[in-house]
């Protein structure tokens, strides 16, 4: 399932793009495992360097009632009162992909800043920051294994 | 739109979803049971902080525990990147095997749950839901009203093998069915998110590093406080996240504790909702409850069965149905008929009059005559009324009277053509009836009433030359009867009593042909049948059928009636004169009013000549022992002591509890039953304090003194037959 949709991320202070001049594109490819359950809950999300939550990237999976799954995501973004604003999906079926475009702020690249993917599947266990990858250039295009329920995860910088 | 109307419909359209939902619900129910018998259950007292000692000892990577509905422990945790789920020994933490959530293909629960379909699906589903859930509610108002109110709930289910299906399975499943509805209603609430579950948001807590490593297990109080019996999941502390905390949930809530300091740092409550939910889960799915889920497996797989029965059901009454061809609109049309009919047969006699009156030229609307009305267009009126039982209009026109009470006369002739047979008093009593009522309130009649005889083709084409004639018009009137489906009967046994002068008597035993399942839940071949139910058997050379009492039941595996000569009679005749291997053509006719109803009361069963057959019938099915007592009126024990060697057999098997006999042509013979009641009278009043059940089956000048004398017997009780009739522990079956 590919969700090439462009997001801007104008969530938190610390994603506010001043303008688009000063933006990169950025495409996250999760590949899922063949897990055997039920399509997956995704949540991808940003944490600085200190691991505070700088915002969301993308949401798969509509029922609000299961957003408790995604734990980590759920817990330091629950002050954040437009977390789910455009950036909501369906949920990934078992070994699909899930494609995220966002434009990102040239100042958070390079700044000690993570991408985390936390997911969760009905009936299975819940996998918290299921994948963690740093946003710096040296990973861009390098895919990074996930835990459980993610193959692997690539980002590319435009 | 009735209840009827609306089960039915429902019932035929979204009953079809419904039966994807049963069998795949009964197949679901499978999980709970397969749960139960995986692994061992947790013993309630254990501790949960010495559960997870003994997890942590044989699992070094686990990262949740949970308690299953089933009460079996499941450990999450990874061996190096793989992850894995097993059970788990809670006596000693050793792991048992490999856990899963299910046993059965996914597409299974969501087929179940959403038909495939998604979000859209999960609203068709509870839409399906809902509608089992006005079918469960409209079954139950019909229910009641078939089997005569709350007390009679329970009472002996009659009509066809679709019927009884319907009817039978739906009194036992019925209460289940509805909760289960209702519980997958509450569950669709949350899940389409019409109900919120959860307390609000997580706390944001952490814990807070003091340098000190995080405190074993063991002395994390609220875990040592903790039973197995309350746990729901434990979520261990993130190894690379020094701020994460162990993370509880219980029956009761949820708790975030310090991993540092083992201080809970958060609680938040299970909602109310939340409850709910939990209990309609379990009621739903049967998890953690096998032996519940076993139940609604059954219920799951009850739903076919509904759907099929309650298809074939409709179709009968379809087929069944009374349908005129060739009507005419109520608007438009000059003459109206209308009918009122119990056995369906006066409406083949509609259709003659409605043909004929259409060939030559009139614009003719028949319909029952509960609907009676007349339009501006209206010339002609005609009324075609049967009489039912003792006088009494046919079911459906039970109304019919009150209607036409409140309608006023016009100028518009009405006509009434009554229907009935001469050998009951209340020969066309309904017909008398409305021809009085109507030429009270002033309508005029073209012709006077006229009373058809045993459904004579004769008489009503007699009677359509007088129509023609008043009419003006070149009238014939060709009925052409129609006979119920009849099946073929095998004389398999008979045993012949000498009777008295020239009237000799038989108890003929008839077999019928195999028949599939299908065949008999279309409603084709033999009716079921009980004793005291009758059987229509058409002599050749007549189109009219003659009805015979019973004296078995279908279980029996065999067909019996006792004929005695009539004088010249048709029927009688050839029956007497079969011989084993010959044929008969016959039908059922239920007789729900004489029927014995499932009781533990005593029962007083009155018979005299043939009349002993349908009581005969009744103990021989009386495996429960019944207290029955029999008294059994003759005319000389060598003669027409009928069922004699198996009513002395029933009384020594228990199924009889006492008989009295008397016989009225032999000396000290003790005259007639009747006598033997007078006698009797104090045990006859005894038994009737207690409840008795009287069923009477004779001539009908016997039948007149048995209530007769029984009145007089029961006059000191403040008592009546006519009390009795009403309660429906009274009924006659008269000859």
């Amino acid at each position: 399932m590919s969700k090439p949709l462009l997001t801007t991320l104008a969530a938190t202070c610390a994603l506010a793009i001043p303008t688009l001049a000063h933006s990169r594109q950025v495409t996250l490819t999760a590949q899922l495992k063949n897990y055997g359950g039920n399509g997956a809950y995704v949540a991808a999300y940003l944490t600085d360097a200190k691991g505070a939550y700088a915002g969301t990237l993308w949401v798969a999976g509509g029922k609000a009632k299961y957003y408790k799954h995604l734990s980590n995501w759920n817990r330091l973004s629950a002050s954040d009162t437009r977390r789910l604003n455009g950036v909501t999906g369906a949920s990934v079926g078992a070994g699909r992909t899930l494609k995220v475009t966002a434009n990102l702020a040239d100042a958070l690249i390079d700044a000690g800043y993570e991408i985390h993917l936390d997911a969760a599947v009905e009936d299975m266990r819940d996998s918290p920051s299921d994948v963690r990858v740093p946003l710096s250039t040296g990973y861009a295009g390098k895919p990074q294994a996930g835990k459980q329920y993610i193959h692997t995860l690539t980002f590319q910088l435009q | 739109m009735g209840w009827k109307a609306i089960h039915r419909w429902l019932g035929l359209t979204i009953g079809t979803l419904a039966v994807v939902l049963g069998i795949t619900g009964a197949i679901l129910a499978f999980d709970p049971v397969q749960q139960a018998w995986q692994a061992p259950a947790a013993p309630d007292n254990l501790s949960v902080a010495t559960l997870v000692e003994r997890v942590t000892r044989t699992i070094p990577g686990a990262e949740e525990i949970r308690h299953l509905p089933s009460g079996a422990i499941a450990v999450f945790s990874f061996d190096g990147d793989q992850a894995r789920a097993s059970y788990v020994d809670p006596a000693d933490g050793r792991v048992l095997g490999a856990w899963q959530p299910s046993a059965l293909p996914r597409w299974v629960k969501n087929l179940h749950r959403s038909l495939l379909l998604g979000d859209a699906g999960r609203w068709g589903a509870a839409g399906i839901a809902l509608a089992v859930g006005v079918l469960c509610i409209s079954a139950l108002v019909l229910l009641l009203r078939r089997m005569g109110g709350w007390r009679r709930l329970m009472a002996r289910v009659r009509g066809s093998l679709a019927q009884r299906i319907h009817v039978v399975t739906g009194r036992v499943v019925l209460a289940v069915l509805c909760l289960t509805s209702l519980t997958a209603l509450t569950m669709s609430a949350s899940t389409l998110g019409l109900v919120t579950l959860d307390a609000g948001t997580e706390p944001d807590v952490v814990s807070v590093a003091s340098g000190h490593p995080d405190l074993p297990v063991g002395q994390l109080s609220m875990l040592q406080n903790l039973s197995v019996r309350d746990l729901r999941k434990l979520n261990f502390p993130n190894a690379a996240d020094p701020e994460d905390t162990w993370k509880l949930a219980t029956r009761q809530g949820e708790a975030w504790i310090d991993r540092y300091s083992g201080k809970t740092l958060a609680w938040q409550d299970v909602t109310l909702a939340q409850r709910v939910y939990d209990w309609a889960l379990v009621l739903h799915t049967g998890e953690g409850a096998w032996p519940w889920s076993v139940v609604l497996a059954l219920v799951g797989a009850s739903v076919p069965l509904f759907w099929l029965s309650g298809v074939f059901i409709w179709w009968q009454a379809r087929r069944q149905a009374p349908r005129i061809t060739g009507n005419s609109s109520l608007a438009q049309a000059d003459v109206l008929i209308f009918v009122a009919s119990e056995g369906g047969s006066t409406w083949g006699f509609a259709q003659a009059l409605h043909d004929a009156l259409s060939h030559t030229g009139h614009r003719v609307y028949t319909s029952a005559l509960e609907l009676f009305q007349t339009t501006a267009a209206t010339r002609q009126v005609f009324v075609l009324a049967a009489t039912y039982g003792e006088g009494q209009a046919p079911a459906h026109a039970s109304h019919a009277l009150e209607r036409m009470a409140t309608l006023s006369a016009s100028a518009v002739p009405v006509t009434v053509l009554g229907f009935g047979d001469r050998q009951y008093p209340a020969f066309c009593a309904f017909a008398e009836v409305l021809e009085k009522t109507l030429r009270a309130q002033g309508w005029p009649a073209l012709l006077p009433l006229e009373c058809i005889h045993q459904q004579s083709s004769q008489q009503f084409a007699r009677w359509g030359q007088a129509l023609a004639q008043a009419l003006g018009e070149p009238l014939v009137l060709e009925h052409v009867p129609r006979m119920p489906p009849t099946t073929a009967l095998t004389l398999v046994t008979r045993q012949d009593y000498p009777g008295l002068i020239d009237q000799p008597t038989a108890i003929l035993r008839f077999a019928w042909p195999a028949q599939g399942w299908l065949e008999r839940l279309r409603g084709h071949g033999l009716a079921h049948f009980a004793a005291g139910d009758l059987v229509g058997i058409v002599p050749p050379g007549s189109a009219v059928p003659r009805y015979y009492s019973l004296a078995s039941s279908r279980e029996d595996g065999f067909l019996e009636i006792c004929v005695r000569q009539m004088p010249g009679g048709l029927c009688s005749t050839h029956l007497l004169g079969l011989q084993p291997d010959d044929h008969i053509a016959a039908f059922i006719r239920s007789n729900p009013g004489f029927a014995l109803p499932r009781t533990r009361r005593p029962v007083l069963l009155i018979g005299a000549g043939t009349g002993v057959a349908p009581l005969a019938g009744f103990i021989r099915r009386n495996d429960r022992h019944t207290p029955m007592h029999l008294y059994f009126g003759g005319r000389d024990p060598e003669r027409d002591f009928y069922f004699g060697p198996e009513i002395r057999h029933w009384l020594g098997e228990g199924r009889l509890a006492s008989v009295q006999t008397v016989f009225s042509r032999i000396p000290e013979g003790g005259g007639y039953v009747q006598d033997a009641l007078r006698r009797d009278a104090g045990r006859v009043r005894d038994l009737v304090a207690q409840g008795a059940i009287v069923r009477v089956c004779g001539s009908r000048a016997m039948a007149r003194d048995v209530a007769e004398t029984l009145d007089a017997v029961l006059a000191p009780l403040q008592s009546s037959i006519s009390q009795l009739k009403a309660k429906e522990r009274y009924a006659e079956d008269v000859f």
